[in-house]
């Protein structure tokens, strides 16, 4: 049995050297070192004959060794094969990234271009030269201030509210039982797969019966009711998780359920709260179908609808929707960039929901 | 009045009772009077109303009646009628929902009697309140704001289904509209060779846009991560930051920008293209312009903004796999593609199973990335009358028909097709959460 052991990493060894030989660089240092475990080998194996627990140990001691030593050949090994495998994924990744890239860099230079179409524009960005003159088109001959303004207010309020009326829904389904809990579970789950404009004609007459048409706080009532199946079950799943112990703890402490809620849960539940915050802020603003169809007014209009005029049939106006946009894109990435690693927790999470 | 008897055989007086009248058996039975009160004046109130809520929902049955000789503005409007209608059917079916409460509450506190031989007190009733307080504080508005902003609008959508709301004849308020049973489903499925062959076509296109969508950025967004995780690239973060680019962008900027450079005339890629010399002025690409291309571009298109989510979800599922297993397996002499395929692939399906059904449902009704790329277009031959073009897949063709052709009834039948398709999707991710599992629902 313990000849097989120490047997082991000697084959090991020589077929790493095969290898090593066959390799442009770091061969030779890998030979001699080798050349030397060998020797070393070859010492542990005779020496295996005696059996006195000396013996034993310095058996031991060498096979740490050679361990020690294989481990430096198989990274030198892999090592020499990873770079060939890196310059491979370098190219590669860099490929992708000009593919990416392009659109981009493009639309950020048109919003810097002179001439207002994008068949005036050179093929190569910032080719045709750089202006600052559409933006000063945006504030002076444009609503662009006025929309920027609705479609923060509506981001913003539909942002905390969904986070209020979600977190605290969650927190009931997750931790009170009651009539009719499974159907409105059920309910929800179906309801979250249909875009809520299907029953755009109705939420239209609806708003026109509350007087809701054509104003701010309409669109987010939409935008909040639209949010909340998907995201209750979304932050409920993650409330299951936070232990019950932390809630049981402080009832027995005297605390409401209220301040349970806030001062446990909420805390607990921060990392998804973060994330639907974050989702919520950011779908008005580029929420089109629903914008189009209640806000019907000049200085109701939000950012996607003033975009979207810019490159209608009847204006070609690229260069400035591309100004335009860049205002609002580059808080977005930002943002992004910033949270990514809550982005890329929290969607694992998401996955693991099950 | 007769007392209760403690042996439970005086169930079925209260069972009685409760139901003869919301909250009576509180009152004259248990000595509840503050929740019987309650629950009396909401019938009360809902006895009170009932004239005007029959006289709606008699209105909802015949959608009014034509009055050509009235003004515009005082005439029948059949819309009103319907929206009034299932809203009160809303309200009836939450007062349901109450009266079956009330008659629980009184057979409970009944069973506790039993048990306990005391009648609960008003004083009780209040502390028991504030603890129920609370969810019901927490759920009233979900409930009020999914019953009236989602639930009232998808039934309205689906009875729309059934009537003949359309140009010209029939647009509230100078006409009625009437309920037509399934004519609107027997012209869409056979009856009218156009409607009926636009529906296929778009329905086809609609299934394998949502497959190759996913498909592609799933896989798309997978091979990324992988290669960047494997590879241990040190400049990999810089790599992930330009890859989530196209994630963060809002979907109607690029999906602009990329319309315009791929304008077949003046768009910026023909443009490159031609000075390269890969191909003159009479050979440009019509990326969008022709019926069958433009399906492929649009899923390329879809590919570059939507791998960056797929990208990020895999790196996250990845991070939970323990670095042990994929030790174990090096040292096992496992090769890359074999890793992959063994352990890195199996636990990021798994995990990202409902995702992906996520993904799929959503690219069934990805408005956005269809609506500002093409528009639809490129138009085709039955495009005038059924205002179905070439990309449009069922969602944008709704958008169409409801504010382009006004053809709201056709639009409705497409919604029912779109619930009838996508609510499997939502039983099976249903039936794969947790709480399901569990026996929890």
């Amino acid at each position: 049995m313990k000849e097989k052991m120490d047997q082991t990493p000697i084959d090991d060894d020589t077929n790493d050297l095969n290898q090593a030989d066959n390799l442009p660089n770091g061969g030779s240092v890998v030979d001699k070192e080798a050349k030397k475990s060998n020797s070393k080998k070859s010492n542990s194996v005779n020496e295996n004959q005696k059996d006195t627990p000396v013996e034993i140990e310095k058996d031991r001691i060498y096979e740490k060794q050679n361990n020690k030593k294989s481990l430096k050949y198989q990274n030198a090994i892999q090592r020499a094969k990873n770079r060939t495998y890196k310059i491979f994924v370098f190219l590669f990744l860099t490929l992708v990234s000009l593919v990416v890239l392009y659109p981009l860099v493009y639309a950020v230079s048109a919003a810097f271009s002179p001439g207002r179409s994008i068949s005036a524009m050179s093929i190569i960005p910032f080719g045709s030269g750089v202006t600052t003159a559409h933006f000063k088109r945006l504030v002076s001959e444009t609503n662009y201030i006025r929309w920027f303004r609705n479609t923060l207010i509506i981001a913003a309020s539909t942002s905390v509210s969904t986070v209020l009326v979600c977190s605290l829904a969650a927190y009931v389904f997750s931790r009170f039982r009651f009539l009719f809990k499974k159907t409105m579970m059920l309910a929800l789950l179906v309801l979250q797969i249909f875009p809520s404009f299907i029953g755009m004609i109705a939420i239209y007459v609806i708003l026109l019966r509350i007087k809701g048409l054509d104003t701010l706080w309409g669109m987010v009532l939409i935008y909040l009711a639209g949010n909340i199946p998907y995201n209750t079950w979304l932050v409920k799943s993650y409330m299951d998780s936070i232990p019950r112990a932390y809630d049981e703890a402080a009832k027995i402490d005297g605390a409401s359920n209220a301040r349970t809620f806030f001062k446990i849960i909420l805390p607990q539940a921060s990392p998804i709260i973060t994330f639907l915050a974050i989702v919520s802020f950011t779908g008005p603003w580029m929420e089109f179908i629903f914008a189009k169809l209640i806000l019907r007014s000049n200085e109701n209009q939000t950012l996607a609808l003033g975009l979207f005029s810019f490159v209608t049939d009847k204006k070609n106006e690229f260069t400035l929707f591309c100004a335009g946009a860049l205002i609002v894109a580059v808080p977005f990435i930002i943002f992004f960039l910033i949270t990514q690693k809550v982005l890329v927790s929290s969607l694992a999470g998401a996955g693991v929901k099950e | 009045m007769k007392t209760l008897a403690l042996d439970g055989s005086s169930r079925k007086r209260v069972f009685v009772v409760a139901i003869l009248f919301m909250g009576l058996a509180h009152l004259t039975m248990l000595k509840q009077y503050i929740k019987g009160a309650i629950f009396a004046l909401i019938e009360i109130v809902m006895i009170i109303l009932s004239p005007l809520l029959f006289k709606l929902l008699r209105n909802m049955v015949t959608l009014g009646e034509p009055k050509p000789e009235l003004p515009i503005f005082e005439r029948d409007n059949s819309m009103f009628m319907l929206i009034d209608g299932i809203l009160i059917l809303a309200v009836l079916f939450v007062f349901l929902i109450l009266y079956v409460v009330s008659v629980r509450s009184a057979l409970s506190t009944y069973k506790d009697y039993c048990v306990t031989d005391t009648l609960p007190q008003s004083k009780h009733f209040l502390s028991e309140f504030g603890a129920k307080a609370f969810p019901i504080a927490g759920l009233s508005p979900l409930v009020m704001l999914i019953l009236f902003f989602v639930v009232v609008p998808l039934i309205f959508s689906a009875s729309v289904a059934f009537t003949n709301y359309s140009v010209p004849g029939n647009i509230p308020p100078n006409n009625t509209v009437d309920w037509v049973g399934l004519d609107n489903f027997k012209t869409l499925f056979g009856g009218n060779a156009t409607w009926t062959g636009a529906l296929g076509r778009v329905a086809i296109w609609t299934l394998l846009w949502a497959t190759a969508a996913t498909v592609t950025c799933y896989a798309g967004g997978m091979f990324m991560a992988v290669i960047m995780h494997e590879s241990k690239i040190k400049i990999a973060p810089i790599f992930r930051a330009i890859f989530i680019l196209p994630y963060a962008v809002p979907a109607v900027v690029s999906m602009l920008v990329w319309q315009n450079l791929l304008n077949g005339s003046f768009g910026t890629i023909n443009r490159t293209l031609i000075e390269l010399g890969l191909m003159t002025q009479q050979t440009t690409i019509p990326w969008l312009s022709n019926a069958t291309l433009a399906k492929f571009t649009v899923v390329l298109i879809n590919l570059w903004a939507g791998f960056p989510y797929f990208m990020l979800l895999t790196m996250g599922s990845m991070t939970a796999i323990s670095k042990e297993t994929f030790e174990a397996a090096r040292i096992d002499g496992a090769s890359r593609p074999q890793v992959f395929r063994a352990i890195t692939l199996p636990s990021v399906l798994y995990q990202t199973m409902p995702l992906i059904i996520m993904s799929f449902t959503h690219n069934i009704n990805n408005f956005g990335a269809i609506f500002f790329l093409t528009g639809g277009n490129p138009v085709v031959a039955d495009s005038t009358t059924t205002s179905a073009k070439g990309t449009d897949i069922m969602v944008t063709w709704i958008y169409n028909l409801t504010i382009n052709l006004q053809k709201y009834n056709y639009a409705a039948v497409l919604a029912v097709c779109i619930f009838v398709v996508l609510a499997p999707f939502a039983i099976f991710n249903f039936r794969r959460t947790k709480s399901y599992k569990e026996g929890e629902l």
